[in-house]
């Protein structure tokens, strides 16, 4: 995925920042342990946080040990251990990050996509055996998208369905429950991240995008047509702001219809994380992207 | 009613797409936003009610006759009031199933109308939200509004978007501890400044002092 969804880390207490942590140091060695050291890093806060809500969702209470790492082997930090949502979440990650490699071989070529995707199939293997409805999802949805591509969609709501539909199936998948509302609830909540997701990464990436030429989907719906890179977001920014904050608040909305564990620090997220985002990417519209800090791993650019 | 051609402005035997652009011409220019702070806005409103009143009427007339005019006055009146009828009650049927969440039975009904008012574009616009197509919502639902910028149904569900993500950025102030609205001392800041002002132009608004 894309690692947009992180928590607004000064406004976390002490106590959430740890537990936090500790589900993502747990999904890093989920990853590691089941599908090899190199898996780790594809690791990104998406997947942290679809382990943590589907946790939150069954009320787990997760069990913490002390453990060191490779990236800080002195220190001993509070590590989620042996969590199947945790796991869930690593299956995820891997398969994504697998299907990500492949679209990249297709869109640029090149050696290196096609050296980390070889180093990564045997993990691909491995997650794909014991998830293939999951595997299937994820499938259905890049032809779906690569479709729309193709067609050169110019309706910012189609070309987000596949991957918001996607999102959507994968979390209310996560569920083990049998209360039928609250897969729903998952279900909307996926959709709407999804959304806001692939949204977002779409007004990050026009610059890029007009420069190398790719498909984007705002670039399609608000007819681009060389104008000044400048004039041309700061023209769509109100309009993209409007459906970002209508996928928030509905996921906000959703959120509050679940019993949740955990629910300070997903509500940081939702709230002061997803908003501060949305804002900061909103801003970013100088054509010069040094000025902008750019801290996530973009669709097309993970694992290279 | 008066002569519908005459209210709209335009020749007998315009087709749809005229009758519909010089409709869209005149709704801009009697609509309600422009009429703000003017004591004519309820003639605005009115001359805005029979503009819309001829335009249905001039359209629901050239689909019943599929584009072709036809010499026979009362039979053509007959078949235009049946599909009136027909029109209104699958819009109810419509309306029902949105409510119900069945989205697709809703959208397969809204697809088989093809005269598009005001009412057509706001159910649409329904719909899309349910789906969460956010983007096409908002574009059905302006239509919608610009159409029949009277009706307060439209404007509502419009404004209800904007609405909610006002309330989410609203939460996201208040969770960190920002403040929205004015704080007790900016409260008294004012009262004392108006009590001043009163007191330059010879009343009070504080009498104690």
């Amino acid at each position: 995925m894309f690692g947009y969804i992180m928590p607004d880390k000064p406004e976390l207490k002490m106590k959430e920042y740890e537990m936090f942590r500790g589900y993502y140091c747990g999904l890093c060695k989920s990853m590691g342990r089941s599908f090899g050291t190199l898996s780790r890093f594809a690791l990104n806060y998406d997947s942290v946080f679809l382990g943590l809500l589907l946790s939150s969702v069954h009320n787990e209470v997760p069990v913490l040990k002390k453990e060191s790492c490779i990236a800080n082997p002195v220190k001993k930090k509070w590590i989620v251990k042996g969590s199947p949502h945790i796991d869930y979440a690593a299956d995820i990650n891997v398969l994504l990050t697998y299907y990500k490699l492949k679209d990249n071989i297709r869109d640029e070529g090149g050696l290196l996509p096609r050296l980390a995707k070889l180093a990564f199939q045997r993990g691909y293997n491995n997650a794909a055996s014991g998830n293939k409805h999951l595997d299937e999802i994820i499938a259905a949805s890049i032809t779906a998208q690569v479709l729309l591509e193709e067609q050169k969609c110019s309706s910012m709501d189609e070309a987000a369905e596949p991957f918001a539909n996607m999102l959507s199936q994968l979390l209310a998948a996560g569920y083990r429950g049998d209360d039928q509302s609250v897969s729903r609830i998952l279900g909307w909540i996926g959709y709407n991240l999804g959304k806001w997701i692939y949204l977002i990464d779409a007004f990050d990436d026009i610059e890029k995008d007009i420069k190398s030429g790719s498909y984007n989907p705002l670039l399609q719906q608000y007819k681009y047509d060389n104008q000044d890179v400048k004039a041309f977001k700061s023209g769509i920014e109100d309009e993209v702001r409007i459906n970002l904050l209508q996928a928030l608040s509905q996921t906000t909305g959703s959120i509050e219809l679940l019993k949740l564990k955990n629910k300070g620090i997903i509500d940081n997220i939702l709230y002061e994380g997803l908003y501060g985002k949305t804002e900061k990417v909103l801003s970013c519209i100088t054509s010069e992207k040094r000025s902008c800090e750019r801290d996530e791993k973009s669709v097309r650019s993970i694992g290279n | 009613m008066r002569n519908p051609y005459e209210v709209l402005g335009i020749r007998e035997g315009t087709d749809a797409e005229g009758i519909r652009r010089a409709y869209m011409e005149l709704v801009k220019k009697y609509h309600p936003d422009q009429y703000q702070n003017n004591p004519l806005s309820d003639l605005a409103e009115e001359k805005l009610k029979e503009i819309n009143e001829a335009y249905d009427y001039l359209m629901k007339k050239a689909e019943a006759q599929g584009g072709i005019r036809s010499s026979r006055q009362q039979e053509e009146r007959g078949y235009r009031n049946n599909q009136e009828d027909a029109g209104r009650s699958y819009y109810d049927q419509a309306r029902a199933y949105v409510n119900m969440g069945n989205v697709a039975a809703a959208e397969e009904i809204l697809n088989n109308i093809s005269f598009r008012g005001g009412e057509w574009y706001y159910l649409k616009g329904l719909i899309f939200m349910r789906r969460g197509w956010y983007n096409e919502a908002v574009t059905s639902l302006k239509t919608a509004v610009d159409m029949e910028p009277g009706n307060y149904e439209f404007r509502d569900a419009l404004n209800r978007v904007v609405n909610t993500n006002r309330q989410y950025q609203s939460t996201v102030y208040n969770r960190r501890g920002y403040s929205t609205g004015p704080d007790l001392c900016s409260l008294c800041q004012c009262l004392i400044c108006t009590d001043c002002c009163c007191e330059c132009m010879g009343g009070d608004c504080i009498s104690c002092c």
